[in-house]
């Protein structure tokens, strides 16, 4: 493993001494010439028809360029899934009809951010309030309010997932658990909010710089919203000030600044405020979790059955993605060899449940996690053990759905066993709760219909030997483009300095699906390997020719030296020979492309990596307070790339996934989210972060760039699961809704005390 | 009426006319042209924005220009000493204590005015000092590291 | 012994349980009114088949479909 010159070497983010100096260009920073400001207008009813709007005062207004409704727009419907156009369902400037509050209505473009948010006050909006509906239990009641017309009982979408005999699996069960669990919603809180500058220039072609997870996306979204050629449309990002899945669907500022643009042939730049970000753009799915899990006296578990009704919101996005992944994920990271799942996505006027780092996943985890721990309490064996008996092992396929290569849950598993033993013996009220999870490499399903390759990437080697690597993955700060130029330059035998990486430009770089579904190091990183390869191998090809070597000899570059393989102290330098090679080229520089799309690789993903978390937590009895002492996980990835930058992800999602667990919410009143601001959203902060500890268990995966896999979504799946048993370790009370507050544990530890009163009476 | 602002920024002095309303950031940022301070909420709650004024960490979105009238601002594009990075930058860098990097000016101001004032500072009061500052990539730990890695002297000022 | 759906014709060879949960999953409008035809509610089926486990709100509509989908094979 250790003969790698790149990979697994400490290095810093080849973005660090912008981002560190404050140098980084952020779509936030972006200001053009003639540039104006935009605004929008939303709406304040969770669901309404709208009138008539007048923008007559708004467009007097001194310093007011234009004011732009639905009725400027092509009132065409985006939507990811664009297989199923009646999945596309997302005007962005409305209509008709207002679905949720914060549904756009109406944008203004003006001199500066104040003149545009008076014009806002100016535009006169007549809406006919309709009944609304919330929760996605009523919604499907017969007689709730229509969401999407045509769309009776409000469902969106529903997902089967079924193998094996399960009816007759629970039949020969020894012991059965039946359970009920709320996942609650959850803000991605990017630090840099959505925005865009659009530019629509009189030459018909249209510029956007905007803070993405996929340009590709983003560029083929705006051609259908906008009609135009998508090579019309050129997409950039620089730096991106946060993704966690809330940035690669078209949004609010994104289309309005488009829209506002091609009426003006002017710059416009829209940055969402920060309550704009709270209400009215994506957040994690709330899911009611109905799960069956069945198992014999020896802790096999043979049958689950489950049953999940997720909360919409008002529009598809990636909502249905995230509805069969939780379905997916909620048989992992076990084999069960009977198992079914039904899972109904619900329309309500609430604001869209979308993709969020993890995808579902962190939800199924949750519950899942939990009932494992009880059922293993029923059964009287060791949460680790149990986990042990049934988990994924290497080659396993999932039955008809997915075939998992690399897996290293075992290995995990006695790393977190050893952890708890070490710790001994533990001071009161304090718990060790264990969580196991599994996630996936990317995504291999295509719904949004890309006629080209899932990840592409195009290396050229300049006349100094320096690397240029194009390729359309984007950085949101997950540090991709730090990982594919050290594969890049481990796989052309060069330094990672001498590599320079464009990424997320769709005017210069080959089309890529993105950064979501953890498909960035797998799939780009396939990608750029192939291209970088085919260098190396023009390169070999001269060097044999010019060393004029006996032709059984293999040739290798590392470090920057052309050598023979055998006999390695036999070369000549990298550098000249690139000079050499692209003279003899009639000076064509040296290029190299790259591709990947999975085939034949199940249902799911190429791959998955598997991981075990032990959340430790100090609980006061008196209060329900509890604090997170320590988070250890155990993680597998395949080859580590970039071991900093795993690091980085394992803590970040445990300050996120942990937030899931421990505090983060979005509760509403009649549609309406009750706490749109950092001082009211809370979210872990440094001094509630705990202590965490990682322990890396060596894997490799084969269908992986130098056997690496996913590495840093899946560590949001198995915290509040952790955090949830641990304090049942502690104080003995289980929270079967998230996130576990301060006052569900003290309620249930009232609860408890209360029933063992009774039972001493 | 716009009133007339006379400060330093990174050493530099500035006379520049300004609304009464406008705030710090927005001076820095626009008029200024340093876009290294972010804003993250403009409510005093991210510490995206924040810069030092006269040694002391502020939220430079909960200040009006004005009141910086006769201060010395400090931003991040003021840590660096020609081309130089500052030890806390330098361990950033090592600890890779940023990941999107938005949070990270606002962190290495108020990790700054911290070791300013408290060259020794604790675990606990390093936590204390950025507790004002969100990061939704690191999850704090990286950035505990690289400040404590400067406090123990690992990272020598560049003369 | 199969079963057929009486909407789309499509075929389960396993029970009428199983072709019950096929109309209430595919849940389109054809599905639903054939369902609704037979003094259902729809939407009530569906709510306690979520609150509830193994198949509670398929089993009513299994009971007309066994007579009523039945092919022999
Ligand atoms: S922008 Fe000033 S604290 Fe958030
Ligand atoms: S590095 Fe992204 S918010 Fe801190
Ligand atoms: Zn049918």
């Amino acid at each position: 493993m250790s003969d790698y010159s790149v990979i697994g070497k400490r290095v810093h983010n080849i973005d660090g001494t912008e981002k560190v100096t404050g140098s980084g260009k952020y779509t936030f920073d972006v200001v053009l010439p003639n540039m104006l400001y935009g605004k929008i207008l939303r709406s304040p009813h969770p669901h309404a028809k709208i009138l008539k709007i007048d923008t007559r005062r708004a467009k007097r207004l001194v310093g007011v360029k234009a004011v732009v409704t639905g009725k400027d727009t092509l009132g065409r419907k985006q939507g990811i899934w664009r297989r199923f156009p009646e999945l596309c369902d997302e005007e962005i400037l409305c209509r008709a009809k207002v679905r949720y509050i914060g549904d756009a209505v109406a944008a203004v473009a003006a001199i500066d951010e104040d003149t545009a948010e008076e014009a806002l006050d100016l535009i006169d909006v007549e809406y006919e309030p309709l009944p609304a509906v919330f929760d996605p239990m009523d919604a499907i009641k017969e007689d709730a309010p229509q969401i999407h017309e045509g769309v009776e009982l409000n469902i969106n979408i529903n997902r089967h997932i079924e193998w094996g005999d399960v009816d007759e699996a629970f039949e020969k069960c020894d012991h059965i658990r039946e359970d009920k669990f709320k996942c609650s919603s959850q803000a991605h809180v990017c630090m840099e909010t959505h925005d865009a500058v659009a530019s629509f220039g009189h030459n018909g072609k249209l510029e956007v710089w905007t803070s993405s997870q996929s340009s590709y996306y983003i560029q083929r979204l705006y051609a259908d919203m906008l009609d135009m050629n998508e090579s019309d449309i050129r997409v950039t990002n620089r730096h991106t000030g946060g993704g966690f899945g809330s940035k690669f669907e078209l949004d609010s500022a994104q289309f309005c600044a488009a829209i506002l643009s091609q009426k003006l042939c002017q710059p416009v730049k829209i940055v969402l405020t920060r309550e704009e970000e709270f209400t009215a753009t994506k957040r994690r799915t709330p899911m009611y979790y109905f799960l069956k899990l069945g198992a014999k006296k020896d802790g096999t578990m043979l049958a689950k059955e489950v049953r999940v009704i997720t909360e919409g919101g008002a529009y598809t996005a990636m909502g249905a993605t995230a509805l069969y992944l939780t379905g997916f994920f909620s048989s992992f990271p076990y084999k069960y060899p009977n198992y079914r799942y039904d899972g109904y996505r619900v329309y309500t006027n609430t604001a869209t449940t979308s993709a969020m780092r993890g995808f579902g996943a962190p939800q199924s985890t949750f519950v899942g996690e939990s009932q494992i721990d009880m059922m293993a309490e029923d059964l009287g064996i060791d949460p680790v053990e149990i986990r042990r008996k049934n988990g994924m092992t290497p080659n396993y396929e999932v039955p008809g759905q997915a075939f998992i290569q690399s897996c290293g849950l075992h290995q995990c598993l006695d790393k977190i066993e050893e952890h708890i033993e070490k710790r001994g013996k533990l001071p009161p009220n304090h718990g060790i709760g264990v969580s196991a999870y599994g996630f996936m490499s990317g995504g291999i399903f295509n719904w949004f219909n890309t006629p080209y390759a899932f990840s592409a990437a195009v290396v050229r080697i300049n006349i100094d030997g320096k690397v240029d690597v194009y390729t359309g993955t984007c950085d949101m700060g997950q540090g991709s483009n730090t990982t594919l130029a050290m594969i890049c330059a481990e796989e052309l035998g060069v330094r990672l300095e001498d590599v320079r990486m464009f990424s997320g430009d769709t005017g210069i770089c080959p089309p890529d699906l993105g950064a979501w579904g953890s498909r960035q190091t797998l799939m780009g990183g396939n990608a750029v390997k192939m291209a970088a390869a085919e260098c190396k191998q023009q390169l070999i090809e001269f060097t044999a020719a010019k060393m004029g070597v006996n032709i059984v000899y293999d040739l290798d570059i590392k470090d920057r030296w052309v050598h023979l393989v055998d006999r390695p102290e036999r070369g000549v330098s990298y550098f000249d020979i690139v000079k050499e090679a692209i003279r003899g080229k009639d000076g064509v520089a040296i290029m190299g492309r790259g591709h990947y799309t999975p085939h034949r690789k199940g249902m799911i993903s190429p791959a998955y990596s598997f991981g075990v978390q032990a959340a430790e937590v100090e609980v006061d009895p008196e209060t329900g307070r509890y604090k997170l002492v320590n988070v250890t996980t155990a993680h597998e990835s395949g080859t580590v790339i970039n071991p900093v930058g795993i690091e980085g992800q394992l803590e970040g999602a445990i300050m996120m996934a942990g937030g899931y667990g421990f505090c983060e919410d979005q509760p509403m009143d009649e549609g309406k989210i009750l706490n749109p601001s950092i001082a009211d959203y809370k979210l872990i902060r440094s001094l509630d972060m705990p202590e965490t500890d990682i322990l890396e268990i060596d894997t490799y995966e084969p269908e992986g760039p130098f056997g690496a896999k996913e590495a840093g979504e899946g560590l949001t799946n198995p915290t509040a699961g952790a955090i949830g048993n641990a304090v049942y370790k502690a104080v003995g009370v289980r929270i079967y809704d998230l996130p576990i507050t301060p006052e569900k544990v003290f309620k249930a530890l009232k609860e408890k005390e209360k029933q063992q009163k009774k039972a001493k009476k | 009426m716009k009133k007339e602002l006379k400060f330093k920024v990174n050493g530099q002095p500035y006379e520049i006319f300004v609304k009464p309303k406008t705030l710090l950031v927005e001076v820095l940022r626009d008029l200024v042209g340093l876009t290294g301070t972010k804003r993250g909420c403009s409510s005093s709650s991210c510490g995206a924005c924040t810069v030092m004024l006269d040694g002391m960490a502020v939220k430079s979105c909960s200040v009006l220009a004005l009141q910086a009238n006769g201060t010395e601002v400090v931003t991040v594009e003021g840590l660096a000493k020609g081309n130089e990075l500052s030890p806390l930058q330098r361990a950033f860098l090592d600890h890779g204590s940023y990941q999107c990097g938005f949070c990270t000016p606002g962190m290495l101001m108020s990790s700054t005015a911290l070791l300013t004032e408290n060259p020794r500072p604790t675990k606990l009061e390093i936590k204390e000092g950025i507790d004002g500052n969100i990061c939704r990539c690191t999850g704090y730990n990286a950035i505990v590291r690289a400040v404590t890695a400067v406090v123990k002297g690992e990272y020598k000022e560049a003369k | 012994m199969s079963y057929q759906c009486p909407v789309c014709n499509k075929v389960s060879n396993k029970s009428a349980l199983d072709l019950a949960r096929h109309m209430i999953g595919r849940g389109d409008k054809v599905h639903r009114d054939w369902i609704n035809s037979k003094g259902f509610k729809y939407s009530e089926l569906l709510a306690l088949q979520f609150s509830s486990f193994g198949g509670e709100g398929f089993k009513s509509l299994a009971e007309v479909l066994e007579k009523e989908a039945k092919v022999k094979d």
